[in-house]
């Protein structure tokens, strides 16, 4: 039994707890998880039993439990300073900060409401709403700048991959199977991150479970 | 002029900023304000000058800027490890970034919702329903829990003055707007936060301010 415990939903139709999966791969640290498949009669019930505010991912360590992405992943990052899960630079580590946090706070709802999570679906080009439209932009507006201003010779935000780059892995998904059209700067970003080895291991894993969801479902109807 | 510059909304009606004002003043940093006017038709488009998510607050220091509550106070915590913004201990520390990241989520968003900042009124009388009632109990269950498990050297949720008290500080004037009732412990903890001193003036400034918006004023007429 490994040291830690991640509590996930299933991989293909929730992204939120891949930030914190990736960082535990990142940073090397083993650990066992517990699925709990949405649509479950009893996932609610489950999810409050395994995280003190109900929702996922919490992350067990010995006694400790913690919840919220973000959260944990700084607590990684705190265990393993190597794994250089925030950038070194002060400065720069600020706005690293800034862009996970932005994407925490300001984003999660719409993008569950509107792109419901579903890794191994494929849409065509959507109708896209406006308020939606805006986060698109905005989003791939962050890209272009912190690519162009701290990236330098890296395939990622700030050149290694940071928790900044783990809070857009669940967007870049989203990208993919939405099929939202990108120019070349974020097309190449998005292509980076999809090939992170431990992206690739989750969106494998996702692809291969065996649970399906309806309503994740349903945009992708044919 | 001071290196840093918070830039926030009125502080009476627009509660995002005053965590990021009280990591401020409690790591002892001198710091220019810009207030800009809050509920006016231009008000987004004036965040925007300074914020690209035309949010408050934002934290300006010469070239860097920081948005984003959670951001901002960990930039002020790292820029002065002596404040002990964040707990010592590795475990305690976590737990305080859960707390602070599950108020920073959008499971708070009923609160701001039903209860809108309004740091100076007295309202009686709120009913709160369901889905607020929900995220109140929940918090007031964390100040709870982390008072008996981690607050023994002090007043607040980690003893001493964290980010995690920080954040709650919103919550506490909207407690104290509506005239919500709390249990025992939570309502120690609430006036132990009203009596902090950085609380006690940022809410004394918004006592004092020349501002009105109307949504907020005028919210529960009848209680």
């Amino acid at each position: 039994m490994a040291d830690f415990t991640l509590v996930t939903a299933n991989k293909n139709y929730c992204l939120w707890p891949l930030p914190a999966w990736l960082c535990l791969k990142i940073a090397g640290l083993e650990f066992d998880e517990i699925t709990i498949p949405f649509g479950d009669p009893d996932a609610r019930q489950r999810f409050e039993q395994h995280s003190p505010s109900g929702s996922v991912p919490a992350l067990k360590h010995g006694d400790l439990i913690l919840w919220e992405s973000l959260a944990i992943c700084e607590y990684v990052a705190d265990l393993v300073p190597n794994a250089r899960l925030w950038p070194e630079d002060r400065t720069t580590r600020a706005r690293a900060r800034t862009t996970a946090s932005e994407m925490y706070s300001g984003y999660k709802s719409i993008l569950s409401r509107l792109m419901p999570t579903n890794i191994r679906g494929r849409t065509g080009p959507l109708d896209v709403p406006e308020e939606l439209q805006k986060v698109i932009d905005r989003n791939t507006e962050i890209w272009r700048d912190l690519r162009a201003t701290y990236a330098g010779d890296g395939p990622y935000l700030f050149g290694q991959f940071t928790i900044a780059d783990a809070f857009h892995a669940p967007l870049i998904n989203r990208f993919v199977s939405y099929n939202v059209p990108l120019g070349p700067v974020e097309a190449e970003y998005c292509d980076a991150v999809r090939n992170h080895p431990n992206v690739k291991e989750y969106i494998a894993l996702a692809e291969a479970e065996p649970w399906t969801f309806e309503k994740s479902d349903r945009p992708f109807a044919a | 002029m001071a290196e840093l510059t918070l830039i926030l909304g009125s502080k009476n009606y627009c509660l995002w900023p005053v965590s990021a004002w009280l990591c401020l003043r409690t790591a002892g940093l001198e710091f220019d304000e810009i207030i800009l006017p809050f509920g006016e038709p231009d008000s987004r488009e004036r965040f925007c000058d300074y914020s690209p998510t035309g949010r408050v607050p934002v934290l300006k220091h010469g070239d860097l800027s920081v948005w984003d509550s959670a951001a901002v106070c960990e930039y002020v915590a790292e820029l002065a490890p002596e404040a002990r913004l964040w707990p010592e201990d590795k475990s305690h520390r976590a737990i305080a970034r859960s707390v602070v990241a599950e108020m920073h989520s959008h499971k708070a968003s009923p609160l701001h919702d039903f209860l809108p900042g309004n740091v100076r009124r007295r309202v009686t009388g709120v009913a709160l329903p369901a889905n607020v009632k929900e995220v109140t109990g929940r918090m007031t269950g964390i100040w709870t829990e982390c008072r008996r498990l981690y607050g023994q050297e002090g007043p607040f949720l980690f003893g001493h003055f964290t980010v995690a008290d920080a954040v709650q500080a919103h919550m506490v004037n909207r407690f104290v707007t509506y005239g919500i009732e709390l249990e025992p412990e939570a309502a120690e903890y609430r006036d132990a936060m009203l009596a902090y001193p950085p609380m006690v003036e940022w809410n004394a400034a918004a006592g004092a301010e020349v501002s009105s918006f109307a949504p907020s004023d005028n919210a529960f007429p009848n209680s």
